[in-house]
């Protein structure tokens, strides 16, 4: 494998492990299974790419796509919140309204950035390297910023806040914490960098596409519980690490089997195979484990 | 027995922390289950004062608490604590008067969290913490302190998970994480009621320490006649929604549990058949 693919992996990695950080709150600190990310993603990079393309700063341009998340999640959550709407139909009520919205926002089904100015382009100019060199030296800078924002958020009053509003409602109500503001607030901000993700993806290939958010929900997932699964992580630092970490091994992985001629999958298996990967995954961790060695190795004697 | 007063209005001391105004509690309002859990209720209860709830099974016990701690929504009458109107205020805005421990262990303490970061989230009940780091040097100190109290050995492990712990441990740190801060009033939901009895007893002697030590106004809701006249100064007794039995001082001191039964018999008019109430 060439250095270019391997820096293909990373690139791509770092991209979505925004989204993984994303998805870390909603799904483990909230324990809000958010469907809205398949609608934000794309808004995010909807947003970024209108304004880029109009000529705002790209920077200033990938943190009003933030916002936009911001304000999606917040609207899932809110849903839920104030109208007890279940939270898996609120997350799909607001991706199905975005995919309209994000049309009308690009205009078409897709808003190309051929010849704007990106957050990649002026690194690569200063660094005078190839770009996919000063891609990933940009996208390492973003990811770890995000990463100790996150680290220091998670150890104020409001950090703590979001992880018993997920523990234990009824405890964190009783300790004076607003379980229904904590909530918006927190599934604002996982929506928030989901759109920052998308945001990032379309400067980097070029263009937004109102199809860029099918499926993205179980890449995160997959990056997050996988990992998860197999490095247990005690404090939040070691976890948003491992969120990172799971984004880029999963790239990676889905890379060397979909090049291995002996497996003999397509790209377009990518879906399929992060699906079935999730799915163990979630099996294994449900106490699946024993059982499925009781079935294909016989084992004696055990009992879940 | 013809000195104990059956009075439905407390006399109205000057100090009184805790004041039920004609409370009415309805649940399921407007289905076939609708249940009318406290009916007209008034009840004073003074700054320092050591309440047991007693009562069978719906008579509205727990239901004084969920009034109180902001979970049963109030349709008719006022109800204030400390001087301040909290007839409809939410859950979230009455932690910092009214603090709170659970009959399930569980509910009371995040189980994924450190026994530290729990300790820290109570602490905020009073003092919230917002933008500001969590925890502060001070609070683990103040932690050690008071879990050493316990003699479980849990201050050595402070950034050990909660989920860890045993039900009666757990039990014990949610009474230290109630008991910190400046709360007023502090609500016990029958917290002893899901421990073996040994643990149960443990608790309750921490319980009667820290009630002592804080100072603070306490409700605890029980399920056993023994434990009401083992534990507080004033017992409030309980028959479908309404107060049907209150009494403290030297007339409380000389009841005995066949008392509270008779007693129980002639305010409702029937024969007391849940034999919950008996044990203990």
């Amino acid at each position: 494998m060439s250095l270019f693919e391997v820096m293909g992996f990373f690139e791509i990695g770092l991209v979505f492990s925004i989204l993984a950080l994303g998805t870390f709150i909603s799904f483990r600190i909230l324990r809000f299974p958010d469907l809205s990310v398949e609608g934000t993603f794309p808004l995010g990079a909807a947003v970024g790419a209108v304004l880029i393309a109009n000529g705002l700063n790209p920077w200033v341009s990938t943190v009003l796509a933030g916002c936009a998340g911001f304000a999606a999640g917040a609207l899932t959550a809110s849903l839920h919140v104030r109208f007890q709407i279940i939270p898996i139909l609120s997350g799909i009520l607001v991706a199905v309204a975005l995919y309209s919205i994000n049309l009308r926002i690009m205009g078409g089904p897709n808003k190309p950035l051929l010849g704007s100015e990106t957050v990649f382009d002026a690194p690569a100019r200063w660094l005078s390297q190839p770009s996919y060199i000063t891609n990933v030296a940009v996208l390492i800078g973003v990811v770890l910023l995000i990463k100790v924002a996150l680290d220091l958020m998670f150890k104020t009053g409001f950090g703590f806040a979001l992880r018993a509003t997920g523990s234990n409602a009824e405890m964190a109500r009783a300790a004076g914490i607003n379980v229904g503001l904590t909530t918006i607030a927190g599934l604002g901000l996982a929506n928030a960098l989901t759109a920052i993700s998308g945001a990032l993806f379309a400067q980097i290939f070029g263009g937004a596409d109102v199809y860029a958010g099918t499926g993205v929900i179980i890449t995160g997932l997959a990056s997050v519980i996988v990992v998860m699964s197999i490095f247990p992580s005690r404090t939040m630092i070691l976890a948003t690490f491992a969120c990172i970490f799971g984004s880029i091994a999963y790239r990676a992985s889905v890379g060397i089997a979909l090049n291995a001629d002996v497996l003999g999958l397509r790209a377009s298996d990518l879906q399929l195979v992060t699906a079935l990967l999730v799915a163990v995954t979630l099996i294994l961790q449900a106490g699946g484990w024993l059982e499925l060695r009781l079935r294909f190795f016989g084992v004696q004697g055990v009992k879940k | 027995m013809a000195g104990i007063a059956l009075t439905v209005f407390w006399r109205t001391g000057g100090e009184k922390v805790i004041s039920f105004r004609n409370v009415d509690v309805k649940f399921n309002l407007g289905t076939p289950l609708e249940t009318h859990a406290l009916r007209d209720v008034s009840l004073d209860v003074k700054e320092g004062q050591f309440l047991t709830v007693i009562g069978s099974n719906g008579a509205g016990k727990s239901t004084v608490l969920n009034a109180l701690a902001g979970g049963a929504p109030i349709f008719g009458g006022s109800l204030s604590v400390d001087g301040k109107d909290v007839t409809h205020l939410p859950v979230h805005r009455r932690a910092k008067i009214v603090s709170r421990v659970f009959q399930d262990p569980r509910v009371g303490t995040c189980a994924d969290l450190t026994r530290l970061e729990n300790f820290a989230i109570a602490r905020a009940r009073t003092q919230p913490r917002r933008f500001r780091p969590a925890v502060s040097p001070d609070m683990k100190d103040e932690l050690k302190d008071r879990l050493s109290l316990l003699g479980l050995g849990l201050e050595n492990r402070i950034n050990d998970l909660v989920g860890q712990l045993s039900g009666g441990q757990r039990q014990a740190l949610s009474l230290i994480m109630a008991s910190t801060g400046r709360s007023k009033v502090l609500l016990l939901d029958e917290h002893t009621a899901a421990l073996d009895l040994e643990t149960a007893s443990y608790v309750m002697s921490l319980t009667s320490q820290l009630v002592a030590q804080t100072a603070m106004t306490t409700l605890m809701v029980t399920h056993s006649m023994q434990q009401a006249l083992d534990y507080g100064d004033r017992i409030v007794m309980f028959h479908r929604g309404k107060i049907v039995l209150d009494v403290d001082g030297t007339e409380r001191a000389a009841l005995t549990v066949n008392d509270l039964l008779s007693l129980f018999k002639k305010a409702s008019g029937e024969e007391l058949c849940d034999d919950a109430l008996l044990l203990g």
